[in-house]
């Protein structure tokens, strides 16, 4: 059976409590989960009383407060802070998104924080992620083609062709949508998952591309591909606003469609 | 290096999830409980082919007050799965995938299930 | 996913696995066309319970011993234990993780499914036939 249950190893204990900053009138309770490898401690549930007079809007702006004000221990990955490069994507109130994106007014009283699920964590808010990108390599994500650019110039597209591939070349790879899935919990290690894909849809529909039907064949699987069950998450969790379930339903009725 | 250890995030323990979801689960659940089901629905026509006692028995426990909630639940569960059915065929056709289309599609698919319910109910009863 | 394994395997080497199957398409249409199947027949089925609820045996006797009764009947037995066998295949996929287990429980569904299917028809059978 799957494991419905967390390892004994990955069992959430309680944590360490962070009182609020002094003169501090309006707070706000992060419970964020935190991991140390160089321990062999479980990983725990750490609050920390936020100063929320002196804090930014989004949760990641809380979380920096938290690393610059309180406790530099705390470990998450970030970068452009705007949403584009994904790599603050986390467990937030419940549900995947981007801390740079999801206002703190929009959580609960207390912010629950917690890593990508179902992932291995190497610290804190950091999982593992190298199966997912190991899976999206296996797609290969480039342009195949046989024919030959034309000299001294590019692979033309009409405005049309080039449609087909929007709400597909705006996915960031943040994996909130592939980690938010319950199929992609007990079988990741065989099916795809829903960016991984939206990716696949978005080269099965580059009209510039000539593999098409090698494309499908490496997917036509019960496992890679089918193990979606249209549950929906991913669309729920995308914050790009895109929809992975639409474009999988995409490549199952193409998968109809050359069978007659 | 401590990667051989590294803990699992917490997925189902953790995830609030969307009522999109629940109803996919629930689709389950009742696809599982159907199919149990069909052992009840098969009884009842072998016992009608061997002969009125054997049916009257099957009749008798049906009318009873476990075969009456069992048969609540069969055909709650029957038309759950029909009306959530016919929602997975419209997504099957690449329909109806923006999500305030889903979240009108839930309360449908939860409101034809429980009227579906009561009218046989009142029907039979 | 837990990838807390020994294997020094690469991580794409695990990607990759045992390839594709080239397979899945067939059972995911018929899946679907038994459930469109189902859905006038269902109907059909439940009309017919609600119609025979309250009168006994010989009620029942004579609705399905009519031709066209006990044709839909057989198609709707048919065709709801190919769909139940079918379904719960994927749910056994989903959360058996043992191969070995996994298949055994899918011949065993497979086995109890048709086997109760062909049980249910021949009653059918028996009856329209007057037996």
């Amino acid at each position: 059976m799957v494991e419905f249950t967390l390892p004994k190893n990955s069992k959430v204990k309680k944590g360490t409590k962070h009182p609020k900053p002094e003169g501090a009138t309006n707070t706000r309770t992060f419970s964020v989960y935190r991991y140390d490898p160089d321990t062999e401690s479980n990983p725990q549930l750490d609050s920390y009383e936020v100063d929320m007079d002196s804090c930014g809007p989004m949760v990641l702006d809380a979380l920096l407060k938290i690393k610059d004000e309180m406790d530099s221990t705390l470990t998450l990955r970030r970068s452009c802070r705007e949403g584009i490069c994904g790599s603050c994507a986390m467990n937030i109130d419940g549900r995947n998104t981007l801390a740079c994106l999801k206002p703190i007014e929009e959580c609960k009283s207390d912010v629950k924080v917690y890593p990508l699920p179902h992932l291995p964590v190497v610290k804190d808010l950091v999982p593992d992620v190298n199966h997912i990108y190991a899976q999206l390599t296996s797609i290969e994500p480039w342009i195949k083609a046989d024919t030959p650019p034309p000299p001294n110039g590019e692979r033309k597209q009409s405005p049309e062709e080039r449609a087909k591939l929007d709400g597909l070349w705006e996915c960031i790879l943040c994996f909130c949508c592939t980690t938010s899935c319950p199929s992609y919990w007990w079988n990741g290690d065989r099916y795809l998952g829903p960016a991984v894909l939206l990716q696949a849809a978005r080269w099965i529909n580059d009209s510039r591309d000539e593999a098409t039907g090698e494309r499908l064949d490496e997917l036509e699987d019960p496992f890679r591909l089918y193990r979606c069950h249209t549950i929906m998450n991913c669309t729920n969790a995308c914050p790009k606003g895109l929809n992975p379930a639409k474009a999988i339903a995409d490549i199952k009725s193409k998968m109809m469609e050359r069978l007659g | 290096m401590a990667t051989q250890n590294r803990p699992l995030s917490p997925h189902l323990q953790v995830y609030r999830l969307p009522l999109t979801a629940l109803m996919s689960i629930t689709h389950r659940i009742t696809g599982v409980g159907l199919t149990f089901g069909t052992l009840l629905l098969t009884w009842w026509i072998t016992a009608a082919a061997y002969g009125k006692p054997e049916f009257d028995q099957v009749q008798a426990f049906l009318g009873s007050w476990i075969g009456l909630i069992l048969l609540l639940g069969f055909s709650f569960a029957l038309f759950f799965h029909l009306c959530n059915g016919l929602r997975h065929l419209f997504w099957d056709f690449g329909r109806y995938f923006e999500l305030h289309e889903t979240r009108r599609a839930d309360v449908i698919v939860l409101i034809g299930a429980a009227a579906m319910t009561a009218a046989t109910w009142v029907m039979v009863l | 996913m837990t990838s807390n394994s020994s294997s020094l395997r690469s991580p794409l080497g695990r990607a990759r696995g045992l390839g594709s199957a080239k397979e899945g398409t067939h059972h995911w249409w018929v899946q679907r066309l038994t459930a469109i199947a189902l859905i006038p027949l269902t109907m059909w089925l439940v009309a017919s319970i609600v119609a025979l609820s309250g009168s006994g045996y010989d009620a029942f006797i004579l609705w399905f011993g009519q031709p066209i009764n006990a044709t839909v009947m057989i198609l709707f037995l048919g065709v709801a234990f190919h769909h139940a066998q079918l379904g719960m295949q994927v749910v056994i996929e989903d959360y058996v993780s043992h191969h070995g287990w996994r298949v055994t429980l899918n011949i065993l569904v497979k086995f109890a499914c048709y086997g109760l299917a062909t049980l249910s028809i021949v009653s059918i059978l028996t009856i329209a036939f007057g037996a």
